[in-house]
């Protein structure tokens, strides 16, 4: 954290402009309108109710912490900043610049202090030994080797107390915003409607500020084949899996929504033909399609693209390449539930009335169609966010994911992958990798679930009483 | 009986075509004809006539979908979709890239897969309907909050993590069990063993969370107060009366994947290094070879189809309101 | 004897917790039947799930006891219980349709029963079970018996309920309503049934229902119930003679009768019908009798006539299956006829291009059952009201709307700050004057009320019923009333047409179609109501 300033300083007096890539305004965009949608919820009262219901539960709420966090480093990753001469950096790049330029030969271990090969070093002039050889930046402060548990536990202090510093703050923060009085803040921060929801708070403010603390001095995670500091690598990782997820969700939308629309409201002929058109892509087999699919989008930008000479500019399109054939390949089952929904809908009294008192198609569509359609766009578009991240992995297995020059959750797999063969065992980047997506994985399924019950419509506030009727 | 039978069969052989038009198209593009001479004679100096003579010596001369220099049903069936349709649905598989014998191939690896898929299946049938009963019946209870816990952790790991830490425990540390390959007759089930029990594990977790929630599902119907009311014990209320109506809804899952069997795990068979349709595809994407792809991605979409005709016929059998029809 | 005494249920929802049935007793004898009656949200449902211990998991049973021949029930273990369900006291649930399991044999549904408490077996067993079977009045029970329940009609779905609650030869039998869910005809069937049933076996029976017509037929003591509590308790005939509690009163003074007093004065029938209907006729495709059969047409309206004139109420009357609400969809053109025509103001419905059409439903308007599923959840009743006026781009000066909404809610007895309020909170009945003043907004000549109070409890029914015949007064508006009550119909009603498998059988004045019906249908209809003293 104290080698923060001197990055900071050092870009300060270059000239800067912000550059943003086509993912980068796509996702940027798409979080926007999620923006614009939360406030029109805000203000409907019965949304309004829901989404509170979802914060309120523990789960619910914790989940929204964990991926505000993961957000957070996506977005912070997303924004690009130009410098005179050199390759531009993001956001994220210039927080973590100590991570960034403390790079190493090989490989080496969490928190190790000597390298994870053997190398010849020159022990005095004419002595050659073959041996562990001292990082350059991991444990580089420390004089001995054995300092390290000392330091460490040095260090994890520090963070403790900043992160409860933090902690502090953010409570006293958050509870005037509340309009809490100091003294009533801190008297009733321990409430147990939110208790679950502080202690979290709590946890990721200590686990930000302690790791920030080691990751100054030490490679937390190790560093991989190439020298680079795994817990980099992770953190860039972030945002290649949440665009993914959230780019091939904005393509699916629409067209699920279209589709499966009009083919609930107009029957027909209209329904048999986009039925037709969602069996016959469904009955491909997902791997499949989507590999022909990339398959033929990557052979297409090698042939049109390969004048664009910036290497960053082409891993992007890959990226968005992937997103565009997950999204196209992926709006068939939220299609099927739309349809399925609408024909309910259109059945339902409130929409015969509409039409008897002459309201015109597309103001029932708008009115009284859309709007309850929305709890189950949102349920399975949450739903599906997942299964898109850890979709990604499997397919840059298989190369027809991101391009390996793309910081991935994938691309740390697959290199990592071999190495586990290696004596002694090389873990971390696997681990890290794994991890990662686990806990974004895990903190979208745990949401979805808190959305899924309460927009379940017998339990909303519009269900009918306890007894109904008798 | 023969006509609903006719009736589905009109309903799905469009579909097929259509499938068939896209992967068709979209192979086209990327890898048409000429594409296909010039990898075959070597990247550069390749002049235009070397192509078209490779072209037509292979049978690749003639235009893609309609042929306007023929008449009447030649303008369409002298064509190289029309051609090469007729040979995938008269499954003449033809020769891969590599100068493999395609159908051959296939064959030989539907085992290997099956080997794998069949076990699996049955294994998680056996494990994840009667955890799903458990929690059913003690719903509320620890058990069941623990379970649940359990469940929706284990559906956010990926599967990647099941198969290397799989490997790595089971082959690696512990020595148990071979780490991949294959053998033949029955000395393969040592090479087996590792990934049944690794895919079963993967998917467990959604598994038994979906049976959960269809049990608890129907345990809230009002057929099931009757039942109670009659003074059954929960035992015999869960079996004799939820069971088997959760089936209806499992069966239709379960049923519909099971053509689908034959194409194995591609990222199973792949890190076992299984000879199996799965890492047949695998291969052919890495190695770009399209006649094999077009082939799979033809064999996927009919097994598919295959599986909803039998969905339909299952769930026909299965319930009687629609075995037996209305008032 | 099943005495229950100071019987407390408590609901619990999210924090606070409410008594839903206050310290409730009453007593069952042997060979005798107790009515409990009440509106909804009385706790009558609940308290004969209590008895039987299979309340919903939100209700608990705060204090109390329900004593069976001495022994208290609440206390025994879920075994014990288990002995007494079935074998002691048989349960009749409400919605024959969900209530039977749909993929098991009927035959075995109720050898069930038997197994359980009586360790039947095999021939010993099917005897038995065909014994209930033509006990119940089902015909043919050799074939019947392997069927499932979805190819039974809904009174023979009940029948089969009763048989399984019977099987085990219960010395009580508790009916949750058994008959709300059936047409009248059928209901009478049941009620003759269970009576009999419980005469002929010296069976205590504790009968539950919100009519009181029926609870009249059945009998011998009443209890009546309001929100929780007994508010009043006599034998059948102390009670009708001479009701003590104001409630009670005001049930008698609001429940429908089937009498010459409650009729309407004719209107007299002046000038052109607003609707005239001539040989209308709708089909729908339907499935086959087998799951690959083709589908077939079935004929929910066959050669329909009828005409409504402006100022009147022409009353259309039949069982589920007549297809009297698809004529009413079909008038508003909310649904396709195959053939026939139909006059509205002069004009060819049918025939009018879209615009028109729009105009025309100015005119033509629409109050349906369901309170709930009638209005969009997500709207202001502001937004709801002025739908209609949206729609016709009526009123287009600002605040115009607003002051109009503002009027309607009055006219139908609702505060017009409502306006910005949410459907959910709203009751039941509110929500029916919500439906009314949408439809009134667009100053309607004729309304089409497709059952409106069906779902509604009795006293909210009637107050419904005199906001409509005020308006009519008003207005001179004209309704198109749907229903299958026919003691509402009598209050309400210049006309009456009667309706059985998609074909009017019976039309005319209502006095004549109600007191001196000339079509045996009609005639079996009416006698298959339950009366009231």
């Amino acid at each position: 954290m104290p080698g923060l300033i001197p990055a900071f300083a050092s870009v300060a007096t270059e000239p800067m402009g912000l550059q943003l890539l086509p993912t980068d305004l796509l996702f940027l965009g798409a979080l926007a309108l999620a923006a614009v949608y939360g406030h029109s919820a805000a203000r409907e009262p019965l949304a309004r109710a829901r989404w509170s219901r979802v914060l309120h539960s523990p789960g619910g709420g914790i989940a929204c912490l964990v991926l505000s966090v993961y957000l957070a480093v996506a977005v912070l990753d997303s924004v690009r900043v130009e410098r005179a001469e050199q390759a531009p950096l993001t956001v994220l790049d210039l927080v973590l610049t100590p991570l960034r330029t403390g790079m190493e030969t090989t490989y080496s271990a969490p928190f190790a202090t000597h390298a994870h090969a053997r190398e010849n070093l020159e022990h005095a002039p004419g002595l050659w030994v073959r041996d562990y050889p001292r990082l350059k930046f991991g444990g580089r402060h420390l004089a001995l080797p054995e300092e390290t548990a000392r330091d460490l536990v040095r260090r994890i202090a520090l963070g403790t107390a900043l992160g409860f510093g933090v902690f502090v703050v953010l409570t006293l923060v958050i509870n005037q915003l509340r309009g809490r009085s100091l003294r009533g803040a801190i008297t009733q921060w321990w409430e147990p409607a939110w208790r679950w929801h502080w202690s979290a708070l709590g946890v990721l403010c200590l686990g930000i500020t302690i790791v920030g603390c080691l990751a100054d001095g030490w490679h937390v995670l190790g560093t991989d084949k190439v020298g680079q500091d795994v817990l980099y690598l992770s953190l860039k990782s972030v945002r290649t899996g949440l665009v993914l997820a959230v780019l091939a969700s904005l393509i699916t939308l629409p067209i699920a929504l279209v589709l499966g629309v009009l083919a609930g409201y107009r029957g027909g002929w209209v329904d048999d033909v986009i039925q037709y058109l969602y069996t016959t892509l469904s009955s491909i087999p997902g791997v499949l399609l989507i590999a022909a699919a990339a398959l033929s989008l990557d052979l297409f930008l090698s042939r049109e693209a390969g004048a664009l000479h910036s290497l960053a500019l082409r891993a992007d399109l890959r990226l968005l390449a992937l997103c565009a054939v997950l999204g196209l390949t992926g709006w068939t089952s939220l299609c099927r539930l739309l349809r399925a929904e609408t024909m309910k809908l259109s059945t339902i009294e409130f929409v015969a009335s509409a039409r008897a008192l002459g309201s015109p198609s597309a103001a029932l569509l708008r009115r009284h169609l859309l709007p309850n359609l929305m709890p189950l766009v949102i349920i399975t578009t949450v739903l599906d966010f997942s299964s898109l991240v850890l979709a990604e992995a499997v397919l840059t297995y298989i190369d027809i994911g991101v391009d390996p020059s793309t910081e991935s959750w994938g691309n740390l797999i697959n290199g990592a992958r071999l190495e586990l063969a290696r004596e002694p065992v090389i873990w971390w980047s696997l681990a890290s990798a794994l991890g990662g997506m686990f806990g974004l994985v895990l903190a979208a399924n745990v949401f979805a679930d808190t959305v899924r019950d309460a927009f379940d419509p017998r339990l909303g506030p519009d269900a009918k009483g306890v007894q109904g009727r008798a | 009986m023969t006509a609903w039978f006719v009736r589905r069969l009109g309903y799905f052989l469009p579909i097929l075509l259509g499938v068939n038009l896209l992967t068709f198209a979209l192979f086209f593009v990327v890898n048409s004809p000429d594409d296909m001479a010039r990898r075959h004679l070597g990247e550069r100096h390749v002049s235009p006539a070397a192509v078209s003579d490779w072209k037509r010596a292979h049978g690749y001369d003639r235009p893609a979908f309609l042929n306007p220099a023929q008449n009447g049903l030649a303008m369409v069936t002298d064509t190289l979709f029309f051609a090469g349709s007729s040979r995938l649905f008269s499954f003449n598989f033809g020769r891969s890239d590599g100068g493999r014998h395609i159908g051959w191939d296939i064959r030989q690896r539907i085992w290997p897969s099956l080997a794998i898929a069949l076990p699996v299946l049955i294994l998680e049938l056996l494990i994840a309907v009667p955890l799903g009963l458990a929690v059913a019946l003690l719903r509320g209870s620890a058990f069941d909050r623990g379970l649940t816990l359990l469940c929706v952790a284990a559906m956010a790991i990926s599967s990647l993590f099941f198969i290397i830490a799989g490997q790595f425990l089971f082959a690696r540390m512990l020595r148990l069990m071979p780490i991949s390959g294959f053998a033949e007759g029955w000395d393969a089930l040592r090479f087996l063993l590792l990934p049944v029990v690794v895919q079963v594990l993967a998917g467990l977790g959604a598994r038994v969370r979906w049976n959960r929630t269809v049990f608890l599902e129907e345990t809230s119907r009002e057929y099931v107060r009757t039942a109670r009311a009659k003074g059954l014990s929960e035992a015999r209320v869960l079996f004799r009366h939820v069971l088997p109506n959760a089936a209806l809804p499992l069966i239709t899952t379960i049923v519909v994947t099971l053509p689908g069997l034959f194409l194995g795990s591609l990222i199973t068979e792949s890190f076992f290094a299984i000879p199996g349709l799965g890492s047949y595809t695998i291969d052919a994407i890495q190695n770009q070879d399209f006649a094999i792809v077009r082939t799979m991605v033809f064999l996927g979409s009919l097994l598919y189809i295959l599986g909803l005709l039998l969905t339909d016929l299952a769930y026909a059998w299965a319930d009687p309101r629609i075995r037996l029809g209305g008032n | 004897m099943l005495e229950i005494s100071n019987l407390v249920l408590v609901a619990q929802t999210q924090g606070a917790s409410t008594r839903v049935v206050d310290d409730l007793s009453l007593s069952l004898k042997r060979g005798q039947t107790t009515v409990l009656v009440g509106e909804s949200g009385s706790g009558k449902s609940l308290t004969a799930l209590a008895v039987v211990r299979l309340l919903p998991p939100a209700i608990r049973v705060a204090t109390g006891s329900v004593r069976l021949e001495g022994r208290d029930l609440l206390h025994l273990s879920e075994r014990e219980m288990n002995s007494v369900r079935g074998a002691r006291i048989g349960f009749v649930f409400q919605e024959p349709q969900a209530a039977l399991n749909p993929v098991m044999r009927i035959g075995h549904q109720i050898g069930e029963a038997l197994t359980r408490h009586r360790g039947l077996r095999g021939r010993l067993l099917r005897e038995r079970v065909l014994e209930l079977l033509a006990a119940v009045g089902i015909p043919e029970p050799q074939r019947r018996f392997k069927d499932y329940p979805h190819q039974f009609s809904g009174g023979m779905k009940q029948r089969v309920m009763i048989a399984i609650a019977l099987a085990a030869e219960p010395d009580f039998l508790i009916a949750d309503e058994p008959t709300t869910a059936l047409d009248v005809s059928t209901q009478a069937q049941i009620l003759d049934l269970l009576q009999a049933t419980q005469r002929a076996r010296g069976m205590g029976m504790l009968f539950i229902t919100h009519d009181l017509a029926v609870a009249h037929r059945m009998a011998d003591s009443l209890v009546v119930m309001k929100e929780g509590s007994v508010v009043e308790h006599d034998s059948r005939d102390a009670l009708f003679s001479a009701p003590v509690h104001a409630y009670t009163r005001h049930l008698f003074a609001v429940s429908p009768r089937l009498t010459p007093s409650a009729l309407l004065t004719p209107s007299p029938v002046t000038g052109e019908p607003l609707l005239a209907v001539r040989d209308l006729n709708v089909h729908f495709p339907q499935r086959g009798a087998r799951w690959w059969s083709r589908t077939r047409s079935f004929a929910a309206v066959t050669d329909a006539n009828l005409e409504v004139h402006a100022g009147e109420t022409v009353a259309v009357v039949g069982e589920s299956g007549s297809g009297k609400t698809t004529l009413g969809r079909t008038l508003l053109r909310l649904q396709p006829a195959q053939s026939g025509r139909v006059a509205f103001l002069g004009r060819d419905l049918f025939a009018l291009p879209p615009e028109s059409l729009r105009r025309a439903r100015r005119e033509l308007q629409v109050v349906f059952q369901d309170p709930f599923a009638s209005m969009n959840p997500r709207m202001t009743v502001q937004q709801i009201v002025e739908e209609g006026l949206v729609a016709q781009g009526l009123l287009r000066e600002p605040g115009a709307r607003a002051a109009h909404v503002g009027n309607l809610l009055e006219k139908v007895g609702l505060d017009p700050a409502w306006s910005s309020r949410f459907p959910h909170e709203f009751s039941g009945g509110q929500r029916q004057r919500i439906s009314i003043a949408r439809a009134l907004a667009v100053a309607p000549r004729l309304i089409v009320c497709d059952e409106p109070t069906s779902a509604l409890d009795v006293s909210v029914q009637a107050q419904i019923l005199t906001l409509l015949k005020a308006l009519q007064q008003e207005q001179g508006l004209a309704y198109l009333f749907i229903t299958h009550n026919l003691g509402v119909v009598a209050q309400l009603a210049h006309r009456v047409l009667v309706m059985h498998q998609g074909r009017i059988v019976e039309s005319g004045a209502a006095r004549e179609v109600l007191f001196a019906p000339q079509q045996d249908y009609t005639r079996m209809l009416l006698a298959a109501v339950p009366s009231l003293p």
